[in-house]
């Protein structure tokens, strides 16, 4: 555990102590403040349920950016070959980096809570779904930020980590527009794989078990094949 | 003697690429072995396995009993481990990084601060310790990675190419440490210089393409040499008799002999003894045209092996 703590304070200050983490809050707190200030003078409503939205296909722009340089950088650098001949478990570096990143999708989301702050300042939003968003954003950018760290694992370019990553989160998000064509087992298969229709009953205010399962075994997954990524040479 | 490091039977593929072939060997405590080879040999590839960064595809290795694939941990406890290309986190400062390494190592508290201390001291990285990695030159990076290999007292010590990149005098520093150090530990060490594994290690494991073609045990008799003399004189016999009457000269083999010159091989225990043999033929008489030390025995052990021939 103290030594999850030497490596998770490491990648904590990596990413701190490089300009990547402010610039990718900080663009994606301009975005959603952007589409927050959008919405509300165009719907006049006490409601977060777009902003959720907005917020979740920005983490799928955001998180590739994020995660890109978590192995890849290190693979480049040579400073792996410190990393995995100390006396570490590949599961600890694996957990480090995905801490680390998460822990920086986190300050991005509770940032954006000053919005829900604003409307409570002026009327009375319902509390209930701005909760389930959160819930819902959270889980959702923790199975990304698993997923790139697990691609950063496979390749020593950041270029290529971040394309792939973001390639495979927008097919993700988009799977249940294909699903309409294909034929009925298929079309469940797809729609159960899809990020968006997991994501959807969150951000308006309901949670489901099955929801909550589907984004905790795609972190499970990533996280798991990042280990044999880094197992396997 | 126990052998802290017993590699068995390594054999490693990249893909349909043999990198290494069957190569085995043993390194004891308070031993250097010297990993010799020209680029591509295999050398970097036999120490990463050892250090488990790569997994063998066929062979063990063990580190004081601990194989390094499925005992990974605790044989990595035991080996400190310098990397050729000396990768550090730059954005550290040099007492941060080398904290990090320490309690990867399970360091903490006052052992950490004195294994970092005592580091620092050993490598004189006192004086940059609290500058950025990112700051230093190459030659101090250098000390840092060998710094950090030093940290927990490691039972094996392995270097990749660790004179890379230094100046003349960290190099002589750095062989004097390597020297202390074995006395505490077993080291590895790989170079593709010749001189310098003569130098440092005990015995010299020589590679070629993967395969490892003889271990060498480098003597170090004094500063016992090979001389090789050209003389001018009507009758070898003669000079052969003038250069064993002098004191130091252990052997003596005619390699040539034609047109009145004679090129002799000598073997003597001293190399000042060639002075010796210069003044003793020119006082009898006969024309000394070339004397020269040889080809060390590693030298000609290695050319041999490697099939280029003595090179004259």
């Amino acid at each position: 555990m103290k030594l999850f703590g030497t490596l998770l304070h490491k990648e904590v200050l990596a990413l701190f102590s490089s300009p990547i983490a402010y610039a990718v809050i900080a663009v994606y707190l301009l975005l959603v403040g952007y589409s927050f200030t959008a919405s509300l003078f165009m719907t006049r409503m006490a409601t977060l349920v777009h902003i959720f939205f907005q917020a979740s296909v920005l983490l799928v722009l955001m998180i590739p950016i994020l995660t890109m340089r978590q192995f890849s950088e290190e693979r480049k650098s040579g400073t792996l070959e410190l990393l995995l001949t100390a006396p570490v478990r590949e599961s600890a570096i694996v957990l480090a980096k995905f801490g680390a990143s998460l822990a920086v999708v986190l300050v991005m989301i509770a940032l954006t809570f000053s919005y829900a702050i604003v409307l409570a300042l002026y009327s009375q939003p319902d509390w209930g779904p701005i909760y389930s968003g959160y819930v819902g954003l959270i889980a959702m950018g923790a199975a990304l930020t698993a997923l790139g760290v697990m691609i950063s694992a496979l390749t020593a370019n950041q270029i290529v980590a971040a394309a792939v990553s973001l390639g495979l989160f927008s097919l993700l998000w988009m799977l249940d527009s294909a699903a309409a064509l294909l034929p009925d087992p298929f079309e469940s298969f797809l729609i159960n794989l899809s990020l968006l229709a997991h994501f959807t009953p969150f951000a308006t205010g309901a949670m489901y078990t099955s929801d909550f399962g589907f984004f905790l075994s795609v972190t499970l997954l990533g996280l798991f094949l990042a280990t044999r990524a880094l197992a396997r040479r | 003697m126990t052998s802290i490091l017993v590699a068995d039977h390594l054999t490693k593929w990249y893909g349909p690429r043999l990198a290494v072939y069957d190569v085995s060997f043993e390194v004891e405590k308070g031993e250097v072995m010297g990993l010799l080879g020209p680029n591509g040999s295999g050398k970097s590839t036999i120490l990463r396995i050892l250090t488990g960064y790569l997994r063998p595809s066929s062979g063990t290795a063990r580190v004081d009993g601990f194989d390094v694939v499925t005992d990974g941990l605790e044989a990595r406890n035991l080996v400190g481990y310098v990397p050729e290309d000396v990768p550090l986190y730059t954005h550290m400062r040099v007492t941060e990084f080398l904290a990090f390494m320490g309690s990867l190592r399970g360091l903490e508290g006052a052992r950490l601060r004195a294994a970092i201390a005592s580091a620092c001291e050993r490598v004189s990285l006192q004086a940059v310790q609290d500058l950025l990695i990112a700051k230093l030159s190459r030659g101090y990076r250098q000390r840092v990675a060998i710094a950090q290999a030093l940290i927990g007292n490691p039972q094996l010590l392995i270097l990749d190419e660790p004179t890379n990149g230094l100046d003349p005098r960290q190099i002589i520093e750095l062989r004097g440490l390597i020297r202390a150090l074995a006395s505490s530990c077993a080291v590895v060490v790989t170079s593709h210089v010749l001189a310098e594994i003569e130098r440092i290690a005990n015995r010299a494991a020589i590679l070629l393409n993967g395969r490892l073609l003889a271990v060498h045990s480098i003597t170090r008799a004094g500063a016992a040499c090979s001389l090789r003399i050209r003389v001018h004189a009507g009758d070898h016999h003669a000079v052969a008799a003038c250069i064993t009457s002098i004191p130091g000269v252990s052997q003596l083999a005619l390699d040539s002999w034609a047109d009145s010159i004679s090129a002799w091989r000598v073997e003597v225990t001293r190399e000042e003894i060639a002075e010796n043999i210069s003044t003793n033929l020119t006082r009898a008489g006969f024309g000394v045209r070339e004397i020269a030390t040889a080809a060390s025995d590693l030298e000609t052990t290695f050319l041999r092996l490697t099939g280029q021939g003595v090179a004259q």
